[in-house]
């Protein structure tokens, strides 16, 4: 078992550069189960800014880290409803009203009979109610995702982190963030060599580019 | 691993008899299903005519609609069974043989057309389609004979019964196969037989597909023989995924409340099912009947209108949005969530719900009558005023007690069948991925 703690005092750059911040600690598990039992003690400690990271999807892993449904459908559900109304009104002001509105400039319905049917005639109208619910659902739920998952990110401090490299392989990783409110430097690092981990590494903050 | 023997262990008390036998447990509520069904159905022909409708056909009709309903039932589970195989499923291996059991009521359900043999024998089949006698349609509903002649190539009687024999054999082949290849893997585990089952889901989808639109043509859509619908067919299916996948979320329910696959079928499989009941059950069916539908409404052809007017004539126009809101809008947002549909009590409401409405789908289907004098009308108001006020009929008691009635023989034929086998599929290969599924 290879331990590697780093202290603040020790994290030094290149001669003259100043310390970089920590971004947190990451702990290396050998086995599925071990992370999901080392997660249940994590969640148990009340920590909030922590993350699992494995190789694949372990099922399980999200009741073991606590972590709720996502609320996006809520979200989507209302987009795909806008979808529906923008749809309805678009045609239906398009099709059949003669009246004026202002959006952006004046713009005018122009009621045409087509084909002998009512002007205000539903049935038309449902596939593309049905297609503009679909599309403002789906790239809302797209959009979203990437909001909510604060995507895109170009760069992340793990991912220069050597050790890190083999949770695309073999390996398993908790990672707990040092603005979590309840990270103690050193008291958080022994909490998790408690865990059984494999090693226990701390990680630094990316340098900003000068 | 340190852990398998306790899994091993877990796994063995999970396929206990106690869990997968359902025994004699179902026999009082069988018996129960026997006696009503057959009070049913005596209460449905001895009081046919008090019910009213002239010459048996209110009794034929009712009957033909709640046949479809458990025909669905039927071949929507059939339909289950063969997709799992086509795609190798492994989620869904401990709620496959309650598909298959009741699947297999194909074997048998041809008894419950008979009837329609017997019409046919006395010469009275012409009283539901009225493509069996075409010199009575002309003489009565000559502008539907000009349109019905041209179709007498396939609209015969003895071209019906050749396919009716057709339809019944390959379901009933179907349905065996699945369910005897399935128990041959429960008790053998052999992989060779698990292969030959998902070897053969191909051509079964297909002969499935093919039965069941031509089924839907000649059963459903020759009632109104002057009209048609190419997509009649997919409209059928998807009633049948509606019944079929309820009735499967239903029996697996009763099961685990009667104390039986007790962690083998988990929220995660309801979820499952739910998900399918929602997608094709629900969301599918609407497409379909919403797609028919506008083609029909846009296009605007007298010979295909008719169909639809003859269902928003009178009190017609009750159903049809009750149907629109009950087996679409409701159920839809009901469903759409993830979490009811891992709630086994709020899941079975909305699958009692489905097939409520389902059975009002085939009410829709085979009830209404295109009015004979439809092709001479002058203009849509005088029709409308003409037929203001046609009754549904939906009240009458013919159709609780047909319902009770052949309701109650399917119910115990298919109790009959879970008595008889185990209710899991004990040494699939792929047991073991299915007790442990997870959806994320």
């Amino acid at each position: 078992m290879t331990t590697l703690v780093t202290t603040p005092s020790e994290r030094t750059g290149p001669a003259g550069a100043p310390p970089r911040r920590l971004y947190g600690v990451i702990a290396e598990f050998e086995t599925p189960g071990a992370l999901m039992k080392a997660a249940e003690e994590v969640r148990k400690a009340g920590y909030r800014w922590w993350d699992c990271c494995t190789p694949f999807p372990v099922h399980g892993l999200d009741k073991a880290m606590g972590i709720r449904n996502t609320i996006l459908p809520i979200p989507v559900f209302f987009a795909g409803l806008t979808g529906t109304t923008i749809a309805f009104l678009l045609q239906s002001f398009t099709n059949s009203w003669d009246f004026s509105i202002w959006a952006l400039v004046w713009v005018t319905g122009y009621p045409f009979l087509i084909s002998g049917k009512p002007l205000m005639s539903l049935p038309a109208f449902i596939p593309v109610m049905f297609e503009l619910t679909i599309l403002l659902a789906a790239t809302s739920c797209f959009g979203l995702m990437f909001l909510f998952n604060g995507l895109p990110r170009h760069s992340h401090p793990l991912l220069a982190n050597d050790r890190f490299r083999r949770v695309t392989n073999d390996r398993f990783f908790v990672v707990i963030e040092a603005r979590d409110p309840r990270y103690r430097a050193g008291v958080t690092e022994e909490f998790l060599k408690g865990l059984g981990p494999c090693a226990v590494e701390a990680v630094e903050e990316e340098p900003c580019p000068a | 691993m340190s852990h398998a023997p306790a899994a091993e262990n877990s796994m063995d008390s999970l396929l206990g008899t106690e869990n997968t036998r359902l025994g004699a447990a179902g026999l009082s509520a069988r018996r129960a299903a026997l006696v009503l069904g057959v009070i049913g159905i005596g209460l449905s022909v001895l009081a046919a005519p008090m019910f009213g409708g002239d010459q048996g056909i209110l009794l034929a009709k009712s009957w033909l609609q709640v046949f479809l309903v458990v025909l669905s039932i039927s071949l929507g589970a059939l339909f289950f069974v063969i997709i799992q195989h086509l795609t190798h499923a492994a989620w869904s291996v401990t709620v496959r043989r309650p598909a298959e059991l009741i699947a297999s009521n194909l074997t048998w359900i041809w008894v419950l057309f008979l009837p329609f043999a017997v019409m046919a024998a006395t010469g009275k089949l012409y009283l539901i389609f009225p493509w069996a006698d075409l010199e009575h349609l002309r003489e009565h509903n000559p502008g539907e004979y000009d349109l019905v002649v041209k179709k007498a190539a396939y609209l015969n009687q003895p071209f019906f019964w050749i396919r009716a024999v057709v339809y019944f054999g390959v379901w009933a082949m179907l349905a065996r196969f699945f369910l005897k290849g399935s128990l041959e893997v429960g008790e053998s585990g052999s992989e060779a037989a698990e292969a030959r089952l998902s070897k053969w889901a191909g051509p079964a989808a297909i002969l499935f597909g093919l039965t069941t639109s031509f089924a839907a043509f000649d059963w459903i859509m020759s009632l109104s023989p002057g009209w048609f619908s190419t997509m009649f067919g997919v409209y059928f299916f998807a009633a049948c995924a509606t019944t079929g996948f309820s009735a499967i979320i239903i029996c697996c329910v009763l099961l685990q409340r009667s104390g039986r696959l007790k962690g083998l079928v988990t929220a995660e499989h309801y979820q499952d099912l739910g998900k399918l009941l929602f997608g094709f059950g629900i969301v599918f069916w609407a497409y379909i009947a919403f797609s028919q539908y506008m083609l029909i409404w846009y296009a605007n052809i007298p010979e295909e209108t008719g169909w639809y007017l003859a269902r928003q004539l009178g009190n017609w126009p009750i159903l049809s949005f009750a149907l629109l809101f009950g087996h679409f809008i409701i159920p839809f947002v009901g469903l759409i969530s993830k979490w009811p549909k891992r709630m086994p009590k709020l899941l079975v409401f909305g699958a009692v719900w489905m097939i409520a409405f389902a059975w009002l789908d085939f009410f829709w289907l085979v009830m209404p009558v295109i009015p004979h004098d439809l092709a001479y009308a002058t203009d849509y108001m005088s029709v409308v005023e003409a037929y203001r006020d046609t009754p549904t009929g939906l009240l009458n008691p013919i159709h609780l007690t047909m319902t009770v009635g052949l309701g109650g023989i399917f119910l115990w034929a298919t109790l009959n069948r879970l008595e008889r086998y185990p209710l899991v599929c004990r040494r699939d290969p792929w047991l073991r991925n299915a007790v442990a599924f997870e959806n994320q």
